[in-house]
């Protein structure tokens, strides 16, 4: 776990800034990879997404004022850069019944997802799911993250939270319950 | 939440996605090099926008010196144009300066 006082220093000195951020990506990469992956699906996309939200935070890090802690500051860059890529994603193609009937086949045949039919199913079910309140049930349904957490890195109050991820669990259920 | 419950039993939370071997070693390599690569953009920018400015100033001091010696030129020649007038004239200073005082 690194010391957020020291690196933050370490970032706002020219000399040492680099090898500081290099610390950063070695520590978070594995944690802000999966937040983004469960959210697009394919491995090359979220690639993509995490190479962006580490250029976006380099190019932010004379804006950053440590009102927050750097951790819930990566993860906001994160998270805002997966919703943007996927609506682009949703202009470019149009996200039709049919794009999202595919998902199940697409995700078995793809190299890098490792679970069964149920499990890809369950990933359909989440991807019927308006983007942020997706985010929301990935990070408190598979990450067990606290609204309190949570409220930091989305800008959303906690209250509003606990609802969209009640509705959002409603819904999958609802969707396993019309499907079975 | 029952439904939370039942999600749980029926798929639990385990992680179906796999990454490719080496991935996270290779990564940070890889978007570090993006980052010096962007910062050497930036920099060129800066200095082609620096250089852009002063090639801007200096020619606009030149092209306004130009146009300067262009006006005393141009003042030079009026006025010799009016003594060669007079003179094909033959008509002299004083002659001129009688007339019009005889005038007011």
């Amino acid at each position: 776990m690194i010391n957020e006082t020291r690196i933050i220093t370490q970032l706002k000195d020219e000399s040492k800034k680099e090898a500081a951020f290099n610390t950063l990506v070695h520590e978070y990469q594995e944690v802000l990879y999966w937040q983004i992956r469960r959210l697009v699906l394919s491995h090359d996309d979220a690639d993509d997404v995490l190479q962006n939200t580490f250029i976006k935070a380099w190019m932010a890090l004379d804006d950053f004022r440590a009102e927050s802690k750097i951790s819930t500051w990566l993860f906001r860059i994160a998270i805002n850069e997966s919703l943007s890529f996927l609506e682009k994603k949703k202009k470019n193609i149009s996200i039709s019944s049919d794009v999202i009937e595919d998902l199940t086949s697409q995700l078995m045949s793809d190299p890098f997802f490792d679970g069964d039919e149920t499990q890809a199913l369950l990933q359909k079910a989440i991807a019927q799911l308006p983007e942020k309140q997706r985010a929301v049930f990935n990070l408190k349904y598979f990450q067990e993250m606290k609204y309190e957490d949570m409220s930091q890195m989305l800008g959303t109050s906690i209250g509003a939270l606990k609802a969209s991820y009640h509705h959002a669990v409603k819904k999958i259920t609802d969707f396993f319950q019309q499907n079975d | 939440m029952n439904e939370e419950k039942f999600l749980n039993e029926r798929f639990g939370n385990e992680n179906p996605f796999r990454v490719p071997e080496h991935y996270f070693d290779e990564f940070p390599q890889r978007v570090m090099k993006r980052i010096a690569h962007q910062n050497r953009r930036r920099k060129m920018i800066r200095w082609g926008i620096a250089a852009m400015m002063t090639g801007i100033v200096f020619s606009s001091a030149f092209v306004l010196n130009n146009f300067r010696q262009q006006d005393t030129t141009l003042e030079a020649d009026n006025t010799q144009y009016v003594e060669d007038a007079l003179d094909y004239s033959m008509i002299n200073n004083m002659e001129i300066a009688t007339y019009l005082t005889e005038a007011e």
